[in-house]
Protein backbone atom coordinates (compact mmCIF):
# COMPACT_ATOMS: atom_id res chain seq x y z
CA UNK A 1 0.00 0.00 0.00
CA UNK A 2 3.03 2.46 0.80
CA UNK A 3 4.73 2.08 -2.43
CA UNK A 4 1.35 2.52 -4.00
CA UNK A 5 0.82 5.51 -2.31
CA UNK A 6 4.52 6.66 -2.62
CA UNK A 7 4.05 5.93 -6.74
CA UNK A 8 1.07 7.63 -6.71
CA UNK A 9 2.42 10.79 -5.65
CA UNK A 10 5.31 11.13 -7.85
CA UNK A 11 3.72 10.48 -10.58
CA UNK A 12 1.55 13.40 -9.56
CA UNK A 13 4.63 15.28 -8.52
CA UNK A 14 5.79 14.96 -11.94
CA UNK A 15 3.22 15.93 -14.20
CA UNK A 16 2.61 18.73 -11.97
CA UNK A 17 6.02 19.99 -12.76
CA UNK A 18 5.86 18.64 -16.88
CA UNK A 19 2.36 21.31 -16.96
CA UNK A 20 3.92 23.69 -15.35
CA UNK A 21 7.27 23.64 -17.77
CA UNK A 22 4.55 23.57 -20.79
CA UNK A 23 3.02 26.59 -18.99
CA UNK A 24 6.33 28.24 -18.97
CA UNK A 25 6.90 27.18 -22.48
CA UNK A 26 3.48 28.81 -24.07
CA UNK A 27 4.59 32.80 -23.89
CA UNK A 28 6.37 31.74 -27.06
CA UNK A 29 3.70 30.85 -29.07
CA UNK A 30 2.55 34.61 -29.00
CA UNK A 31 3.28 35.63 -32.18
CA UNK A 32 6.40 38.23 -32.45
CA UNK A 33 7.92 39.32 -29.19
CA UNK A 34 5.85 38.37 -26.08
CA UNK A 35 7.53 41.49 -24.51
CA UNK A 36 6.11 43.92 -27.43
CA UNK A 37 2.04 42.64 -27.70
CA UNK A 38 2.23 43.00 -23.97
CA UNK A 39 2.98 46.31 -23.26
CA UNK A 40 0.95 46.94 -26.46
CA UNK A 41 -1.83 47.14 -24.00
CA UNK A 42 -0.62 49.67 -21.84
CA UNK A 43 0.58 52.17 -24.27
CA UNK A 44 3.58 54.14 -23.10
CA UNK A 45 6.91 51.76 -22.72
CA UNK A 46 10.27 52.73 -23.02
CA UNK A 47 13.35 50.35 -24.48
CA UNK A 48 14.62 50.31 -21.01
CA UNK A 49 10.77 48.60 -19.79
CA UNK A 50 11.32 46.10 -22.42
CA UNK A 51 14.37 44.98 -21.77
CA UNK A 52 13.70 44.78 -17.97
CA UNK A 53 10.65 42.64 -18.57
CA UNK A 54 12.51 40.49 -21.50
CA UNK A 55 15.45 39.65 -18.84
CA UNK A 56 12.67 39.53 -16.04
CA UNK A 57 11.04 36.20 -18.19
CA UNK A 58 14.14 35.16 -19.50
CA UNK A 59 12.93 35.07 -22.68
CA UNK A 60 16.24 36.63 -24.28
CA UNK A 61 17.47 33.29 -23.05
CA UNK A 62 16.88 29.75 -24.56
CA UNK A 63 13.11 27.98 -24.34
CA UNK A 64 14.08 25.49 -21.91
CA UNK A 65 16.29 27.87 -19.66
CA UNK A 66 13.48 30.28 -20.14
CA UNK A 67 11.08 27.70 -18.89
CA UNK A 68 12.82 26.05 -15.87
CA UNK A 69 13.51 29.89 -14.68
CA UNK A 70 9.78 29.24 -14.60
CA UNK A 71 9.36 26.51 -13.03
CA UNK A 72 11.88 27.47 -10.11
CA UNK A 73 9.86 30.51 -9.48
CA UNK A 74 6.34 28.95 -9.33
CA UNK A 75 8.31 26.67 -7.13
CA UNK A 76 9.16 29.19 -4.61
CA UNK A 77 5.69 30.34 -5.12
CA UNK A 78 6.04 33.35 -7.40
CA UNK A 79 3.85 32.97 -10.25
CA UNK A 80 5.11 36.81 -11.50
CA UNK A 81 3.46 39.99 -11.68
CA UNK A 82 0.25 41.21 -13.87
CA UNK A 83 1.39 43.72 -16.56
CA UNK A 84 -1.95 45.65 -15.95
CA UNK A 85 -1.21 46.81 -12.24
CA UNK A 86 2.14 45.05 -11.96
CA UNK A 87 -0.10 43.10 -9.20
CA UNK A 88 1.57 39.61 -7.93
CA UNK A 89 -0.63 36.67 -9.95
CA UNK A 90 -0.59 34.15 -6.80
CA UNK A 91 -2.71 36.18 -4.27
CA UNK A 92 -4.76 37.68 -6.69
CA UNK A 93 -5.71 34.14 -8.51
CA UNK A 94 -5.63 32.49 -5.24
CA UNK A 95 -7.87 35.29 -3.70
CA UNK A 96 -10.91 34.03 -6.33
CA UNK A 97 -9.79 30.00 -5.57
CA UNK A 98 -12.61 29.90 -2.75
CA UNK A 99 -15.03 31.02 -5.01
CA UNK A 100 -14.18 29.15 -7.70
CA UNK A 101 -13.74 25.68 -5.45
CA UNK A 102 -17.63 26.81 -3.97
CA UNK A 103 -19.10 26.46 -7.74
CA UNK A 104 -17.23 23.96 -8.46
CA UNK A 105 -18.04 21.56 -5.60
CA UNK A 106 -21.79 22.95 -5.84
CA UNK A 107 -21.83 21.77 -9.83
CA UNK A 108 -20.54 18.75 -9.24
CA UNK A 109 -22.56 17.54 -6.03
CA UNK A 110 -25.78 18.62 -8.42
CA UNK A 111 -24.15 16.27 -11.45
CA UNK A 112 -23.73 13.35 -8.80
CA UNK A 113 -27.43 13.93 -7.50
CA UNK A 114 -28.96 14.19 -10.58
CA UNK A 115 -26.45 12.00 -12.78
CA UNK A 116 -26.43 8.14 -10.26
CA UNK A 117 -30.46 7.90 -9.93
CA UNK A 118 -30.76 8.42 -13.55
CA UNK A 119 -27.96 5.69 -13.86
CA UNK A 120 -29.54 3.22 -12.47
CA UNK A 121 -33.06 3.82 -13.35
CA UNK A 122 -32.04 3.28 -16.91
CA UNK A 123 -29.80 0.00 -15.69
CA UNK A 124 -32.76 -1.00 -13.94
CA UNK A 125 -34.86 -0.98 -16.59
CA UNK A 126 -31.94 -1.70 -19.27
CA UNK A 127 -33.92 -2.22 -22.50
CA UNK A 128 -37.33 -0.74 -21.45
CA UNK A 129 -38.73 2.87 -22.07
CA UNK A 130 -37.38 4.72 -19.09
CA UNK A 131 -33.67 3.43 -19.76
CA UNK A 132 -34.57 4.76 -23.11
CA UNK A 133 -35.54 8.08 -21.71
CA UNK A 134 -32.73 8.60 -19.30
CA UNK A 135 -30.45 7.92 -22.42
CA UNK A 136 -31.93 10.25 -24.55
CA UNK A 137 -31.39 12.99 -22.08
CA UNK A 138 -27.95 12.20 -21.02
CA UNK A 139 -27.82 12.58 -24.74
CA UNK A 140 -29.63 15.24 -25.03
CA UNK A 141 -27.01 16.72 -22.44
CA UNK A 142 -23.50 16.55 -23.53
CA UNK A 143 -24.61 18.16 -26.52
CA UNK A 144 -25.63 20.96 -24.93
CA UNK A 145 -23.36 24.00 -24.77
CA UNK A 146 -22.56 24.86 -21.21
CA UNK A 147 -22.64 28.77 -21.52
CA UNK A 148 -25.98 28.24 -23.80
CA UNK A 149 -28.25 26.74 -21.07
CA UNK A 150 -26.71 29.14 -18.79
CA UNK A 151 -28.18 31.86 -20.70
CA UNK A 152 -31.20 30.20 -20.92
CA UNK A 153 -31.71 30.01 -17.47
CA UNK A 154 -30.75 33.62 -16.88
CA UNK A 155 -33.72 34.78 -19.20
CA UNK A 156 -36.43 32.68 -18.08
CA UNK A 157 -35.30 32.49 -14.18
CA UNK A 158 -33.82 35.63 -14.29
CA UNK A 159 -35.16 37.83 -16.29
CA UNK A 160 -38.60 36.47 -17.02
CA UNK A 161 -39.95 34.63 -13.75
CA UNK A 162 -37.89 37.23 -11.09
CA UNK A 163 -36.27 34.27 -9.03
CA UNK A 164 -32.65 34.91 -9.42
CA UNK A 165 -30.22 37.79 -9.68
CA UNK A 166 -29.00 37.88 -12.86
CA UNK A 167 -25.30 38.36 -12.22
CA UNK A 168 -22.76 38.46 -8.77
CA UNK A 169 -21.30 35.95 -6.56
CA UNK A 170 -23.53 35.29 -3.33
CA UNK A 171 -25.45 32.09 -1.38
CA UNK A 172 -28.52 33.23 -3.67
CA UNK A 173 -26.59 33.34 -7.21
CA UNK A 174 -24.96 30.12 -6.86
CA UNK A 175 -28.16 28.45 -7.45
CA UNK A 176 -27.93 28.56 -11.62
CA UNK A 177 -24.29 28.52 -12.51
CA UNK A 178 -24.64 25.23 -10.13
CA UNK A 179 -27.72 23.77 -11.99
CA UNK A 180 -25.70 25.06 -15.13
CA UNK A 181 -22.74 22.54 -14.78
CA UNK A 182 -24.70 19.72 -13.02
CA UNK A 183 -26.79 19.41 -15.47
CA UNK A 184 -24.28 19.52 -18.59
CA UNK A 185 -22.04 17.49 -16.61
CA UNK A 186 -24.68 14.88 -14.87
CA UNK A 187 -24.83 12.97 -18.57
CA UNK A 188 -21.63 11.50 -18.02
CA UNK A 189 -22.25 10.19 -14.34
CA UNK A 190 -25.37 8.75 -15.59
CA UNK A 191 -23.61 6.98 -18.70
CA UNK A 192 -20.74 5.80 -16.36
CA UNK A 193 -23.34 4.40 -13.82
CA UNK A 194 -25.57 2.83 -16.32
CA UNK A 195 -22.82 1.08 -17.73
CA UNK A 196 -20.61 0.11 -14.24
CA UNK A 197 -24.39 -1.05 -13.01
CA UNK A 198 -25.21 -3.01 -16.10
CA UNK A 199 -21.97 -4.87 -15.90
CA UNK A 200 -22.52 -5.54 -11.98
CA UNK A 201 -26.17 -6.83 -12.38
CA UNK A 202 -25.08 -9.57 -14.57
CA UNK A 203 -22.61 -11.08 -12.34
CA UNK A 204 -23.36 -14.09 -10.51
CA UNK A 205 -23.09 -13.08 -7.06
CA UNK A 206 -26.18 -10.57 -8.00
CA UNK A 207 -28.13 -13.82 -9.30
CA UNK A 208 -27.27 -15.67 -5.77
CA UNK A 209 -28.86 -12.53 -3.69
CA UNK A 210 -31.63 -12.96 -6.20
CA UNK A 211 -32.06 -16.57 -5.45
CA UNK A 212 -31.72 -16.64 -1.61
CA UNK A 213 -34.47 -14.26 -1.98
CA UNK A 214 -33.50 -11.44 -1.21
CA UNK A 215 -35.95 -8.18 -2.20
CA UNK A 216 -34.60 -6.38 -5.45
CA UNK A 217 -34.25 -2.97 -3.82
CA UNK A 218 -31.85 -4.87 -1.27
CA UNK A 219 -29.79 -6.71 -4.36
CA UNK A 220 -29.49 -3.22 -5.45
CA UNK A 221 -29.04 -1.38 -2.44
CA UNK A 222 -26.13 -3.31 -0.94
CA UNK A 223 -25.17 -5.88 -3.31
CA UNK A 224 -24.92 -3.98 -6.61
CA UNK A 225 -24.63 -0.58 -5.57
CA UNK A 226 -21.30 -1.14 -3.27
CA UNK A 227 -19.44 -2.06 -6.30
CA UNK A 228 -20.45 0.23 -8.06
CA UNK A 229 -19.43 3.34 -6.50
CA UNK A 230 -16.36 1.90 -6.97
CA UNK A 231 -16.24 2.78 -10.79
CA UNK A 232 -18.52 5.76 -9.68
CA UNK A 233 -15.30 7.76 -7.84
CA UNK A 234 -13.17 6.84 -10.96
CA UNK A 235 -15.30 8.81 -12.65
CA UNK A 236 -15.59 11.45 -10.36
CA UNK A 237 -12.38 12.63 -11.47
CA UNK A 238 -12.96 12.67 -15.32
CA UNK A 239 -16.20 14.35 -14.38
CA UNK A 240 -14.14 17.06 -12.11
CA UNK A 241 -11.38 17.78 -14.58
CA UNK A 242 -14.26 18.33 -17.37
CA UNK A 243 -16.25 20.58 -15.38
CA UNK A 244 -13.57 22.67 -14.14
CA UNK A 245 -13.39 23.01 -18.21
CA UNK A 246 -16.59 24.50 -18.21
CA UNK A 247 -16.41 26.57 -15.64
CA UNK A 248 -14.66 29.01 -17.02
CA UNK A 249 -17.36 29.82 -19.22
CA UNK A 250 -20.06 29.44 -17.06
CA UNK A 251 -18.18 31.97 -14.50
CA UNK A 252 -18.13 34.30 -17.51
CA UNK A 253 -21.58 33.96 -18.07
CA UNK A 254 -22.97 34.23 -14.47
CA UNK A 255 -20.44 37.40 -13.74
CA UNK A 256 -19.55 34.35 -10.73
CA UNK A 257 -16.00 36.22 -9.05
CA UNK A 258 -14.10 32.68 -9.64
CA UNK A 259 -10.65 32.17 -11.31
CA UNK A 260 -12.31 31.43 -14.55
CA UNK A 261 -13.38 34.95 -15.09
CA UNK A 262 -10.27 36.77 -13.96
CA UNK A 263 -8.79 34.56 -16.66
CA UNK A 264 -10.63 35.68 -19.78
CA UNK A 265 -10.22 39.21 -18.67
CA UNK A 266 -6.31 38.40 -18.64
CA UNK A 267 -6.44 36.13 -22.03
CA UNK A 268 -8.55 39.19 -23.84
CA UNK A 269 -5.98 41.87 -22.33
CA UNK A 270 -3.08 39.86 -22.88
CA UNK A 271 -2.09 39.76 -19.29
CA UNK A 272 0.35 36.17 -19.74
CA UNK A 273 1.40 36.23 -16.19
CA UNK A 274 -2.06 35.77 -14.88
CA UNK A 275 -3.09 33.26 -17.75
CA UNK A 276 0.05 31.24 -16.72
CA UNK A 277 -0.85 31.44 -13.60
CA UNK A 278 -5.06 30.27 -14.26
CA UNK A 279 -3.03 27.06 -16.30
CA UNK A 280 -0.77 26.04 -13.24
CA UNK A 281 -3.55 26.34 -10.35
CA UNK A 282 -5.69 24.73 -12.52
CA UNK A 283 -3.89 22.01 -13.94
CA UNK A 284 -2.82 21.72 -10.31
CA UNK A 285 -6.49 21.33 -8.85
CA UNK A 286 -6.82 18.81 -11.46
CA UNK A 287 -3.62 16.50 -10.87
CA UNK A 288 -4.61 16.83 -7.16
CA UNK A 289 -8.28 15.54 -7.17
CA UNK A 290 -7.61 12.82 -9.49
CA UNK A 291 -4.47 11.44 -7.61
CA UNK A 292 -6.58 12.21 -4.25
CA UNK A 293 -9.12 9.91 -6.13
CA UNK A 294 -6.99 7.38 -7.27
CA UNK A 295 -5.66 6.72 -3.65
CA UNK A 296 -9.38 6.57 -2.19
CA UNK A 297 -9.77 3.99 -5.26
CA UNK A 298 -6.61 2.18 -4.08
CA UNK A 299 -8.42 2.08 -0.03
CA UNK A 300 -11.64 0.44 -1.87
CA UNK A 301 -10.40 -2.06 -4.01
CA UNK A 302 -7.03 -3.93 -3.37
CA UNK A 303 -6.69 -5.03 -6.96
CA UNK A 304 -5.35 -1.81 -8.02
CA UNK A 305 -2.63 -1.36 -5.45
CA UNK A 306 -1.04 -4.40 -7.29
CA UNK A 307 -0.52 -2.69 -10.92
CA UNK B 1 -15.06 12.17 -26.21
CA UNK B 2 -14.41 10.94 -23.00
CA UNK B 3 -13.30 7.14 -23.33
CA UNK B 4 -10.53 6.33 -25.48
CA UNK B 5 -11.67 2.48 -25.71
CA UNK B 6 -14.01 2.31 -28.71
CA UNK B 7 -12.36 0.42 -30.87
CA UNK B 8 -14.83 0.09 -33.60
CA UNK B 9 -14.17 -2.91 -36.21
CA UNK B 10 -16.18 -3.11 -39.06
CA UNK B 11 -19.13 -1.05 -40.39
CA UNK B 12 -21.94 -2.49 -42.25
CA UNK B 13 -24.05 0.76 -44.03
CA UNK B 14 -27.33 -1.10 -44.79
CA UNK B 15 -27.20 -1.95 -40.57
CA UNK B 16 -25.81 1.19 -39.59
CA UNK B 17 -29.04 2.56 -40.93
CA UNK B 18 -31.41 0.44 -39.58
CA UNK B 19 -30.22 2.14 -36.30
CA UNK B 20 -32.72 4.87 -35.19
CA UNK B 21 -30.00 7.11 -33.70
CA UNK B 22 -27.59 7.05 -36.76
CA UNK B 23 -30.28 8.02 -38.80
CA UNK B 24 -31.62 10.73 -36.87
CA UNK B 25 -28.07 12.10 -36.80
CA UNK B 26 -27.19 11.19 -40.36
CA UNK B 27 -31.15 12.97 -40.84
CA UNK B 28 -30.10 16.36 -38.76
CA UNK B 29 -26.68 16.50 -40.13
CA UNK B 30 -27.68 16.26 -43.64
CA UNK B 31 -29.86 19.05 -43.38
CA UNK B 32 -26.56 20.83 -41.62
CA UNK B 33 -24.32 20.71 -44.27
CA UNK B 34 -26.95 21.28 -47.26
CA UNK B 35 -27.54 24.76 -44.97
CA UNK B 36 -23.84 25.56 -44.47
CA UNK B 37 -22.93 24.95 -47.89
CA UNK B 38 -26.44 26.50 -49.81
CA UNK B 39 -26.20 28.94 -47.40
CA UNK B 40 -25.42 32.03 -49.51
CA UNK B 41 -28.30 30.97 -52.05
CA UNK B 42 -30.73 30.57 -49.38
CA UNK B 43 -30.53 33.34 -46.91
CA UNK B 44 -32.82 35.57 -47.76
CA UNK B 45 -30.90 38.86 -46.64
CA UNK B 46 -26.84 39.99 -46.23
CA UNK B 47 -25.74 38.54 -43.12
CA UNK B 48 -23.91 41.72 -42.62
CA UNK B 49 -26.42 44.27 -43.60
CA UNK B 50 -27.72 46.06 -40.56
CA UNK B 51 -30.95 47.38 -40.69
CA UNK B 52 -32.93 44.70 -43.19
CA UNK B 53 -35.68 45.19 -41.29
CA UNK B 54 -36.57 46.65 -37.69
CA UNK B 55 -34.22 45.98 -34.88
CA UNK B 56 -35.03 43.37 -32.50
CA UNK B 57 -38.16 42.45 -34.44
CA UNK B 58 -39.64 38.92 -32.99
CA UNK B 59 -40.26 36.27 -35.53
CA UNK B 60 -42.05 37.13 -38.83
CA UNK B 61 -42.75 36.17 -42.22
CA UNK B 62 -40.23 38.41 -43.62
CA UNK B 63 -37.90 37.42 -40.60
CA UNK B 64 -37.99 34.15 -39.75
CA UNK B 65 -35.92 34.11 -36.94
CA UNK B 66 -36.52 37.79 -36.10
CA UNK B 67 -33.63 40.50 -36.27
CA UNK B 68 -30.92 41.62 -33.78
CA UNK B 69 -30.03 44.53 -32.28
CA UNK B 70 -28.22 45.84 -35.58
CA UNK B 71 -31.73 44.67 -37.55
CA UNK B 72 -29.76 42.52 -39.15
CA UNK B 73 -32.03 38.99 -40.36
CA UNK B 74 -31.08 36.41 -37.70
CA UNK B 75 -32.12 33.61 -40.37
CA UNK B 76 -29.36 34.69 -42.84
CA UNK B 77 -26.67 35.07 -39.92
CA UNK B 78 -27.77 31.15 -38.50
CA UNK B 79 -27.04 30.40 -42.00
CA UNK B 80 -24.06 31.83 -42.59
CA UNK B 81 -22.72 30.92 -39.19
CA UNK B 82 -23.36 27.00 -39.61
CA UNK B 83 -20.57 27.58 -42.31
CA UNK B 84 -18.19 29.06 -39.91
CA UNK B 85 -18.98 26.53 -37.05
CA UNK B 86 -18.97 23.47 -39.16
CA UNK B 87 -15.84 24.71 -41.40
CA UNK B 88 -13.72 25.26 -37.68
CA UNK B 89 -14.37 21.86 -36.78
CA UNK B 90 -13.66 20.15 -40.22
CA UNK B 91 -10.57 21.72 -40.36
CA UNK B 92 -9.73 21.22 -36.50
CA UNK B 93 -10.90 17.45 -36.86
CA UNK B 94 -8.49 16.66 -40.04
CA UNK B 95 -5.66 18.76 -38.49
CA UNK B 96 -5.72 16.95 -35.29
CA UNK B 97 -6.24 13.59 -36.82
CA UNK B 98 -3.43 14.17 -39.30
CA UNK B 99 -1.35 14.58 -36.38
CA UNK B 100 -2.81 12.72 -33.64
CA UNK B 101 -2.42 9.69 -36.06
CA UNK B 102 0.58 10.27 -37.09
CA UNK B 103 1.77 10.58 -33.62
CA UNK B 104 0.09 7.50 -32.33
CA UNK B 105 1.66 5.23 -35.12
CA UNK B 106 5.38 6.59 -33.64
CA UNK B 107 4.86 5.85 -31.01
CA UNK B 108 3.28 2.53 -31.19
CA UNK B 109 6.70 1.77 -33.29
CA UNK B 110 8.74 3.74 -31.15
CA UNK B 111 11.33 1.43 -29.07
CA UNK B 112 10.27 0.28 -25.73
CA UNK B 113 11.57 2.49 -23.52
CA UNK B 114 11.03 5.82 -25.49
CA UNK B 115 7.19 4.22 -25.92
CA UNK B 116 6.75 4.25 -22.25
CA UNK B 117 8.22 7.85 -21.89
CA UNK B 118 6.01 9.55 -25.18
CA UNK B 119 2.64 7.68 -23.88
CA UNK B 120 3.42 9.28 -19.97
CA UNK B 121 3.06 13.26 -22.01
CA UNK B 122 0.06 12.25 -23.94
CA UNK B 123 -1.60 10.88 -21.01
CA UNK B 124 -0.49 13.77 -19.19
CA UNK B 125 -2.04 15.97 -21.88
CA UNK B 126 -5.30 14.37 -22.57
CA UNK B 127 -5.66 14.79 -18.38
CA UNK B 128 -6.78 17.84 -19.26
CA UNK B 129 -10.34 18.67 -20.78
CA UNK B 130 -9.97 20.20 -24.21
CA UNK B 131 -11.81 22.87 -24.15
CA UNK B 132 -9.54 23.91 -21.13
CA UNK B 133 -6.70 23.22 -23.42
CA UNK B 134 -8.37 24.93 -26.38
CA UNK B 135 -8.57 28.21 -23.75
CA UNK B 136 -4.86 27.89 -22.65
CA UNK B 137 -3.72 27.79 -25.98
CA UNK B 138 -5.86 30.70 -27.92
CA UNK B 139 -4.73 32.75 -25.19
CA UNK B 140 -1.54 32.69 -26.37
CA UNK B 141 -2.04 32.49 -30.18
CA UNK B 142 -4.23 35.51 -29.70
CA UNK B 143 -8.33 35.66 -30.42
CA UNK B 144 -9.00 34.54 -34.48
CA UNK B 145 -10.99 32.30 -36.26
CA UNK B 146 -7.43 30.69 -37.86
CA UNK B 147 -6.20 30.82 -33.94
CA UNK B 148 -9.13 29.58 -32.70
CA UNK B 149 -9.28 26.62 -35.05
CA UNK B 150 -5.43 25.62 -34.87
CA UNK B 151 -6.12 25.84 -31.04
CA UNK B 152 -8.85 23.46 -31.00
CA UNK B 153 -6.98 20.87 -33.72
CA UNK B 154 -3.83 20.95 -31.24
CA UNK B 155 -6.53 20.16 -28.72
CA UNK B 156 -7.87 17.06 -30.32
CA UNK B 157 -4.46 15.54 -30.85
CA UNK B 158 -4.06 13.96 -27.43
CA UNK B 159 -6.83 12.10 -28.04
CA UNK B 160 -6.60 11.27 -31.69
CA UNK B 161 -2.75 10.17 -30.42
CA UNK B 162 -4.10 8.00 -27.83
CA UNK B 163 -6.94 6.53 -29.79
CA UNK B 164 -4.62 5.23 -32.68
CA UNK B 165 -1.77 4.34 -30.56
CA UNK B 166 -4.80 1.62 -28.70
CA UNK B 167 -5.21 0.59 -32.64
CA UNK B 168 -1.78 0.49 -33.70
CA UNK B 169 0.17 -1.63 -30.97
CA UNK B 170 -3.04 -4.31 -31.44
CA UNK B 171 -2.02 -4.62 -35.00
CA UNK B 172 1.31 -4.17 -34.32
CA UNK B 173 1.49 -7.29 -32.41
CA UNK B 174 -0.07 -9.60 -35.79
CA UNK B 175 1.52 -11.53 -37.75
CA UNK B 176 1.17 -10.00 -40.75
CA UNK B 177 3.17 -7.08 -39.46
CA UNK B 178 5.91 -9.58 -38.59
CA UNK B 179 5.74 -10.42 -41.71
CA UNK B 180 6.49 -7.51 -43.64
CA UNK B 181 9.44 -6.40 -41.55
CA UNK B 182 10.95 -9.93 -42.22
CA UNK B 183 10.26 -9.17 -46.00
CA UNK B 184 12.24 -5.91 -45.44
CA UNK B 185 9.68 -3.20 -45.06
CA UNK B 186 10.99 -0.32 -42.90
CA UNK B 187 8.69 1.18 -40.82
CA UNK B 188 7.34 4.26 -42.16
CA UNK B 189 6.47 1.81 -44.91
CA UNK B 190 4.44 -0.53 -42.64
CA UNK B 191 2.80 2.03 -41.07
CA UNK B 192 1.66 3.74 -44.28
CA UNK B 193 0.66 0.70 -46.51
CA UNK B 194 0.20 -2.05 -43.34
CA UNK B 195 -1.16 -0.74 -40.76
CA UNK B 196 -2.64 2.86 -41.39
CA UNK B 197 -5.04 1.00 -44.01
CA UNK B 198 -6.54 -1.49 -41.43
CA UNK B 199 -7.61 0.97 -38.80
CA UNK B 200 -8.48 3.62 -41.05
CA UNK B 201 -11.98 2.33 -40.77
CA UNK B 202 -11.84 3.01 -36.78
CA UNK B 203 -10.46 6.15 -36.76
CA UNK B 204 -12.86 8.16 -38.84
CA UNK B 205 -15.65 6.62 -36.32
CA UNK B 206 -13.42 8.45 -33.80
CA UNK B 207 -13.02 11.17 -35.97
CA UNK B 208 -16.89 11.89 -35.58
CA UNK B 209 -16.75 11.48 -31.83
CA UNK B 210 -14.10 14.55 -31.86
CA UNK B 211 -16.07 16.57 -34.27
CA UNK B 212 -18.65 17.04 -31.51
CA UNK B 213 -16.30 18.51 -29.08
CA UNK B 214 -14.41 20.63 -31.65
CA UNK B 215 -18.41 22.29 -32.58
CA UNK B 216 -18.77 22.53 -29.03
CA UNK B 217 -15.23 24.06 -28.65
CA UNK B 218 -15.42 26.76 -31.42
CA UNK B 219 -18.99 28.06 -30.18
CA UNK B 220 -17.44 28.23 -26.36
CA UNK B 221 -14.39 30.28 -27.51
CA UNK B 222 -15.95 32.62 -30.29
CA UNK B 223 -18.97 33.59 -27.15
CA UNK B 224 -15.95 34.47 -24.77
CA UNK B 225 -15.04 36.60 -27.94
CA UNK B 226 -11.55 34.72 -28.15
CA UNK B 227 -12.89 32.53 -31.56
CA UNK B 228 -14.74 34.10 -34.38
CA UNK B 229 -14.93 37.78 -34.33
CA UNK B 230 -17.59 40.13 -35.17
CA UNK B 231 -19.18 40.88 -37.32
CA UNK B 232 -18.51 37.91 -39.11
CA UNK B 233 -21.71 35.17 -38.00
CA UNK B 234 -20.87 31.93 -35.87
CA UNK B 235 -23.12 30.70 -33.52
CA UNK B 236 -21.15 31.39 -30.33
CA UNK B 237 -20.44 34.91 -31.59
CA UNK B 238 -24.05 35.68 -32.22
CA UNK B 239 -25.00 34.62 -28.82
CA UNK B 240 -22.27 37.08 -27.49
CA UNK B 241 -23.24 39.76 -29.21
CA UNK B 242 -26.78 39.31 -28.43
CA UNK B 243 -26.96 38.58 -24.65
CA UNK B 244 -27.33 41.85 -23.72
CA UNK B 245 -30.47 41.71 -25.54
CA UNK B 246 -32.12 38.29 -24.16
CA UNK B 247 -34.27 39.82 -22.23
CA UNK B 248 -36.07 41.56 -24.57
CA UNK B 249 -35.19 39.48 -27.69
CA UNK B 250 -35.19 35.80 -26.26
CA UNK B 251 -35.08 34.64 -30.02
CA UNK B 252 -31.93 35.73 -30.90
CA UNK B 253 -30.87 33.22 -27.40
CA UNK B 254 -32.89 30.45 -28.99
CA UNK B 255 -32.13 30.35 -32.62
CA UNK B 256 -27.74 30.38 -32.72
CA UNK B 257 -28.30 27.90 -29.47
CA UNK B 258 -30.48 25.29 -31.10
CA UNK B 259 -27.94 25.13 -33.60
CA UNK B 260 -25.36 24.52 -31.78
CA UNK B 261 -27.15 21.56 -29.87
CA UNK B 262 -28.69 20.26 -33.33
CA UNK B 263 -25.15 19.72 -34.79
CA UNK B 264 -23.52 18.23 -31.43
CA UNK B 265 -26.42 16.40 -31.02
CA UNK B 266 -26.55 14.64 -35.10
CA UNK B 267 -22.24 13.71 -34.30
CA UNK B 268 -22.57 12.30 -30.82
CA UNK B 269 -25.93 10.25 -32.09
CA UNK B 270 -23.90 8.89 -34.86
CA UNK B 271 -20.76 8.36 -32.75
CA UNK B 272 -22.77 6.63 -30.17
CA UNK B 273 -24.99 4.13 -33.04
CA UNK B 274 -21.75 3.27 -34.22
CA UNK B 275 -20.08 2.63 -30.75
CA UNK B 276 -23.45 0.17 -29.74
CA UNK B 277 -23.69 -1.35 -33.62
CA UNK B 278 -19.40 -2.65 -32.89
CA UNK B 279 -19.69 -3.48 -29.49
CA UNK B 280 -19.07 -6.58 -29.01
CA UNK B 281 -21.19 -6.61 -25.55
CA UNK B 282 -24.01 -5.88 -27.74
CA UNK B 283 -23.75 -8.25 -30.18
CA UNK B 284 -26.23 -10.75 -28.89
CA UNK B 285 -28.74 -7.90 -28.67
CA UNK B 286 -28.41 -7.16 -32.41
CA UNK B 287 -29.75 -10.51 -33.85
Amino acid sequence: MLTFVARRLLTAAITILVVVFLAGVLIHLVPGDPITAMLAQSGNASAVDIARLTEQYGLDKPVWQQALLYVGNVLQGDLGTTIRGNEPVAPLLLGRLPNTIILAVAGLGTALALGIPMGVIAAVNRGRAADFAVMLIAILGVSIPGFWMGLTFIQFFSLHLGWFPVAGTSARNIVLPALTLGIVHSALVARMTRSALVDILNEDYIRTARAKGLRESEVLMVHAMRPAMISIITVVGLVFAHLLGGQVITENVFSWNGIGRLAIQAMLQRDYPLVQGFIVIFATSIVLVTTALDLLYGLLDPRVRRR
Amino acid sequence: MSDTNVLPRRLPLPAALRRWNITVGALILTVVVAAALLAPWIAPYDPFRMASGPRLSPPTAAHWFGTDELGRDLFSRVLLGARASLGIGLAAVAAGLAFGVSFGLAIAFSPARLKGFFLRIVDVIYSFPDTLLALALVAFLGPGAENATLAIAISLIPFYARVTYGLAAVERAKPYVEAAEIAGNGVPRIMRVQVLPNILQSLIVIGSIGFSSAILSAAGLSFLGLGVQPPSPEWGSILASGRNYIARAPWILIFPGVAICLTVLSFNLIGDGIRDLTDPKNRHRRA
